[in-house]
């Protein structure tokens, strides 16, 4: 066993030592679940799919959140291997009945990338609303963007299954909009220095969970996994050599044997 | 004499059709009757979430690309390369018989999606590492080795044949909620004017463990 493990490690060292350095990262898409949060009633699909040249491709799609209305959406959590996950009823520590974008950062962890529509995507533009995507007058949320390798954070696409989706923005007197008599004002704009923005605009209303994952391009068509040259007639008389040999022996078994039985007559 | 000519011949005739309907070592056993699709014991129902309300199953290792395949029940044990994309948006498959690649354009193995593995059955003039592929059983275990020293070990859990004109790319490349990975290599019968194998062999299996 330690042989095998010294092998490997060798084997492993030679091969790294052999690769160009920052070849051979996966491809791939991260298939993830939009759950419901704050009893939003919303529910979601997120593809984060990680192409061949460094790009991160995000595709989401959402219904049932407040039509007509911006929902700040983000990638939270880190790429330094912290345990995050999606905040239970326990995160919320101030008993008002709502997890705050404050009170779930300790579960799904800080802004790691603002999935803006267009330009910066940094944590700073978290609460830039106008360019945040915009639900239709159905509450139907649809978001694609490639974002080049160059403005993601290092490590991004190497830890895709370790960062959640969060999605913001509820309706929680049900009156189809965001305002102030609902739930007061934003606690985390007021804190960056935006005042008027309603709470009902910040609390987040989905959290990505990831489900699943699959290729990231997909190939065409089978793969030509063999050229049939064992199938050719040399290969062939590889195998009945041996059985004409056989044939031979038993042959002359025969042709001698019958001898055997003329010869007392 | 004529009747020990007649028996020669009779004897001949018989040892070849024994002789070709026989697995090889060149040659997979796919003109063997008794391959049929083995055990379709695909995952079956989706896992209920565990108490953390993942919504995946098993183990799942970091993302960490391989380095060595090695089948046990197959004696295999053969260094693993890169494949991308062709041209013409095939899959690029290795340039020598042993060599088995990793498609880099899916998961790595042992983290979560469907790792994939190519290798031939035959090329040029030798038989391939995945020549025996359909021999393997559900349960057989195959151990891959990655850069980052673990070693995910898999459990077969279906190997089949599908015809590369109605490939399963969805079940093959498509989205799983746990680690797998699927062995990719020719079979069927042989097109000489095409000058391609008819069909795809895909053996399936899910991680058990990776140390």
């Amino acid at each position: 066993m330690k042989f095998r493990v010294f092998v490997a490690l060798v084997t492993g060292a030679v091969l790294v030592g052999l690769a160009a350095p920052g070849t051979a990262m996966a491809a791939e898409s991260v298939h993830v679940s939009l759950t419901e949060f704050n009893n939003s009633g919303a529910r979601g699909t997120a593809v984060l799919t990680a192409l061949d040249n460094g790009d991160l491709r995000v595709s989401i799609r959402s219904s049932r959140l407040v039509p007509d209305a911006p929902h700040a959406q983000h990638l939270h959590g880190s790429v330094e291997g912290m345990d995050f996950h999606c905040p239970v009823a326990a995160a919320d520590t101030d008993g008002d009945g709502y997890i705050s974008t404050e009170e779930g950062v300790p579960d799904y962890g800080d802004i790691f990338v603002s999935l803006t529509t267009a330009g910066d995507i940094s944590r700073a533009s978290g609460l830039a609303v106008d360019r945040m995507p915009v639900a239709d007058q159905s509450g139907t949320l649809t978001y694609d963007r490639t974002i080049p390798a160059a403005e993601l954070p290092a490590g991004t696409v190497a830890h895709l299954k370790d960062l959640h989706v969060v999605q913001h923005g509820i309706d929680a007197n049900g009156n189809g909009k965001y305002d102030l008599s609902a739930l007061g004002e934003s606690t985390i704009a007021a804190a960056a220095g935006l005042a008027g923005i309603p709470q009902e605009a910040t609390h987040p209303a989905l959290c990505g969970m990831v489900a699943g994952a699959s290729a990231g391009s997909v190939p065409v068509g089978g793969v030509a996994t063999g050229d049939g040259s064992t199938r050719t007639d040399p290969g062939r008389l590889v195998t009945t050599l041996p059985a004409a040999m056989l044939i031979l022996l038993l042959a002359t078994l025969l042709i001698t044997r019958r001898r055997k039985f003329v010869l007392p007559r | 004499m004529i009747r020990g000519l007649v028996a020669v011949v009779l004897l001949f005739t018989v040892a070849a059709c024994a002789n070709s309907g026989a697995p090889s070592s060149a040659t997979p056993s796919f003109a063997t009757p008794s391959f049929t699709t083995p055990s379709s014991a695909t995952p079956s129902s989706v896992a209920a979430p565990s108490a953390s309300g993942a919504l995946t199953r098993g183990v799942l290792l970091p993302a960490s690309p391989p380095t060595r395949l090695t089948i046990p029940a197959l004696d295999v044990s053969v260094p693993v390369t890169d494949l991308g994309l062709a041209p013409d948006g095939t899959m690029e498959v290795p340039g020598d018989a042993r060599t088995v690649g990793w498609f880099t354009g899916a998961p790595t193995p042992g983290s979560l999606g469907p790792a994939i593995l190519a290798g031939h059955v035959d090329y040029g003039g030798s038989a391939g590492t995945f020549a025996r592929l359909t021999d393997l059983d559900q349960g057989d275990p195959i151990r891959v080795t990655r850069t980052d020293g673990l070693v995910a070990t898999f459990a077969v859990t279906k190997v089949a044949r599908f015809p590369k004109a109605r490939f399963p790319t969805g079940e093959v490349y498509g989205p799983i909620d746990h680690a797998g990975l699927r062995l990719i290599t020719c079979g069927g019968a042989f097109d000489r004017d095409a000058g391609h194998y008819v069909d795809n062999v895909v053996v399936f299996a899910t991680l058990q463990s990776g140390e």
